[in-house]
């Protein structure tokens, strides 16, 4: 399941937040993005879900142009932010919710629950707490369980370290590695942390002020062209 | 909502432009009170001032919110502890629940400087905006330590309780009292040391709490129930639509403002018993269609009006999920036919009052799904405001906009003119059966008109959840 974005722009004012005119994703790759705050990264992830209109372009998962279909809804997992989440269940509710969407059984449900178990690292389950009412972190947990839920093709995950303790941020990489190998599911990951993304993706795309500016098969010496970059757009900022 | 806001005060204010003329002009025990000329105005409204501050308390208990100032962002700058306090307490003077007051009575008080001597209208209204700030402060110390301290709870309730009952009983003429204490703020004017010597006691009071509790642990004390897991219900056998309206009303129960929608629809079953006992509206049929308006589509217009602002703190989950617009409505929709015949079936036993209640029920009912329905839940897709889900019903007027207005139009005009049209035609009966039958007939349409909704969210999905968060 590839992902396609064509002549994607969105502008705001005069303010040119994306501008990607061309990329392929390829079925089964692992792919992050990285920037600096204001790089465009929500913003483009937004414009591939469906989530806002670009002023120009389209893009095609599987095929599918997802403004135009609903198709990819289907074998798409997807998790941004807490806009995603329904508060005002408890964690066991919310993905009977997600499972059912997806038709899948309630047997079946629980056992991917467990599967997904070591992610929560304890919390959440069993908890009388609803959605609205958990940590940041927690969370964050729950909406990346259940894009996770339901076998998706298609994995698209904001910031998906950020908030999360230690332990879950190891489980979470082992874990996307797994689904990379294991299932071939094509993954769109952005992060601040630069060292997670080199670990867990094969090609990562440097954004800046809503441009490409780096296309990069990952290798043993990406974390330092990386460190090397920011550090100096840093500088480059503070002398400004 | 602002044009609310202006309505409500300007007749406040027109209340209070004529209150004079209203006293004096109700007689009471059949004396004419014009015969004791104007100044008798004052004294009259003395007597009934302490039942005024008395029923203004218990209406501050229920609705006055405690002013919501986070301190915790100022805490850890340099300002002093005591200044913060200081600032939480003047800001809460800006309360409507204070305001509310001048509109009534300051056309009053310009009166009183030009019919009384200065001192004297001096006196008065001083010592009446003093203690208007003073129950202000009583109010927020009870309220603040009541939240803390059940005894404090225990307390007020018995001494209001005990205050009723010596009126009540005749124990105590209330009445005199009132007039006594606040014909001296005029007769004497030095008594107004009395409210200053108030208000310092309960500023004083409201201080020194505020600062002996000004610690984060304290002050977030937010209560967070725990509730149970709960599986699937009865709706789920209805495949995905079942699913999402059991979600919806999962919603409706665990929030405080969509709860007290839904008990409101409860509360107003009732209202039947203050129009049929009635003998003159018997044989109004033109009641009994308003009758079953506000029975089986009263929830309908109160929820339906917040229909997508309801859910927009998670809107970005209703666009990705795997779930179409029509399914989507189509929820909406089996939710208020569920409540809308609940409320239906509940009020069957007005029956005894005329089948003719049943006939006018079942059609007006049609006609509520048939048509309302469809249009109630376009407009409430319409420029939706995320509702505040922790904020209660009452006096509450976020997401208030021109299309709450306008829903008025579906729900209640549509069906009386629909009404009226077949009530010309054919008479009464005619009218409520014609009803009926458009209901019938729309409802026939009704995965078109669903369709339609389903469309038109496509082409607003970007404007809607672009504005959900930004909101």
């Amino acid at each position: 399941m590839e992902i396609s974005i064509q002549n994607l722009t969105k502008v705001y004012g005069d303010y040119t937040a994306v501008n990607i005119p061309e990329l392929l994703i390829h079925s089964g790759e692992s792919f992050g993005l990285v920037g600096n705050n204001g790089a465009g990264k929500t913003t483009l992830f937004r414009a591939v879900i469906d989530l806002l209109e670009p002023n120009t372009g389209c893009v095609y998962i599987d095929g599918n142009a997802t403004n135009a279909t609903e198709q990819w809804k289907s074998f798409t997992g997807s998790y941004l932010d807490e806009n995603f989440l329904v508060g005002h269940l408890l964690p066991e509710e919310y993905f009977d919710f997600v499972g059912a969407i997806h038709g899948i059984g309630d047997a079946d449900i629980k056992a991917k629950i467990e599967m997904l178990e070591p992610l929560f690292n304890g919390e959440v389950l069993g908890g009388k707490k609803l959605i609205r009412d958990l940590s940041k972190g927690n969370q964050k947990k729950v909406g990346i369980a259940a894009a996770l839920l339901f076998d998706p093709k298609v994995l698209i995950l904001d910031e998906p370290f950020a908030n999360l303790d230690p332990s879950t941020q190891i489980r979470l990489k082992e874990l996307l590695k797994m689904l990379k190998h294991d299932r071939g599911v094509t993954m769109l990951i952005s992060s601040h942390d630069i060292s997670h993304v080199t670990e867990v993706c094969e090609r990562i795309v440097l954004l800046e002020k809503g441009n490409m500016v780096k296309d990069i098969s990952t290798s043993s010496e990406t974390l330092k062209d990386l460190e090397k970059y920011f550090a100096g757009a840093g500088v480059a900022e503070s002398a400004e | 909502m602002i044009l609310t806001f202006v309505y409500l005060a300007g007749s406040l204010l027109v209340l209070g432009i004529f209150l004079d003329d209203i006293l004096i002009n109700i007689p009471i025990d059949g004396i004419d009170f014009n015969t004791y000329g104007r100044s008798f105005v004052l004294r009259r409204l003395d007597q009934f001032l302490i039942y005024y501050f008395f029923f203004d308390f218990i209406i501050r208990y229920f609705m006055q919110k405690l002013p919501a100032m986070s301190v915790q962002p100022y805490l850890h700058l340099p300002i002093n502890r005591s200044s913060l306090v200081h600032f939480m307490l003047l800001k809460s003077i800006w309360s409507p629940f204070n305001l509310i007051h001048f509109l009534i009575f300051i056309p009053f008080m310009f009166e009183l400087f030009e019919n009384l001597d200065f001192m004297q209208a001096f006196g008065w209204s001083t010592g009446f905006t003093l203690l208007v700030f003073a129950s202000n402060y009583f109010l927020l110390f009870i309220k603040r330590t009541s939240d803390v301290d059940a005894r404090v709870y225990v307390g007020m309730l018995a001494s209001l309780i005990s205050i009723i009952a010596l009126d009540w009983f005749d124990v105590l003429d209330f009445q005199a009292l009132s007039g006594l204490m606040f014909n001296a703020l005029f007769l004497h004017p030095w008594t107004l040391v009395v409210p200053l010597f108030l208000i310092g006691v309960t500023y004083g009071l409201n201080f020194k709490f505020l600062k002996a509790n000004m610690y984060l642990s304290k002050l977030s004390k937010v209560k967070k129930n725990a509730v149970s897991y709960s599986g699937n219900g009865v709706l789920s056998r209805f495949g995905l639509v079942g699913r999402l309206t059991e979600l919806e009303f999962k919603f409706i129960w665990r929030n405080k403002r969509s709860k007290s929608v839904f008990m409101m629809t409860f509360l107003f079953l009732g209202y039947g018993l203050f129009i049929f006992p009635n003998p003159e509206y018997a044989g109004n049929y033109l009641m009994y269609v308003l009758f079953s308006i506000v029975i089986t589509g009263m929830f309908m217009m109160n929820y339906g009006q917040y229909l997508l602002g309801w859910e927009g703190s998670y809107f970005d989950h209703v666009l990705t999920r795997n779930v179409s617009f029509k399914d989507y409505y189509m929820s909406k929709f089996l939710l208020f036919a569920i409540v809308g015949g609940g409320s239906m079936i509940l009020s069957i036993p007005y029956a005894y009052f005329g089948w003719e209640v049943l006939i006018a029920l079942f059609c007006v009912f049609l006609f509520n799904m048939g048509v309302s329905s469809h249009m109630v839940m376009f407009f409430g897709s319409m420029n939706p405001k995320k509702i505040d889900l922790s904020q209660t019903t009452v006096f509450n007027w976020q997401g208030v906009g021109a299309a709450q207005f306008l829903m008025v139009i579906p729900v209640l005009v549509l069906p009386l003119a629909i009404f009226g049209l077949g009530y010309l035609i054919w008479g009464d009966m005619g009218g409520i059966l014609f009803l009926g039958a458009v209901g019938l007939l729309s409802l026939a349409g009704t995965k078109y008109w669903i369709s339609l909704l389903a469309k038109w969210l496509t082409d607003q999905r970007y404007n809607i959840s672009n504005d959900f968060r930004n909101q």
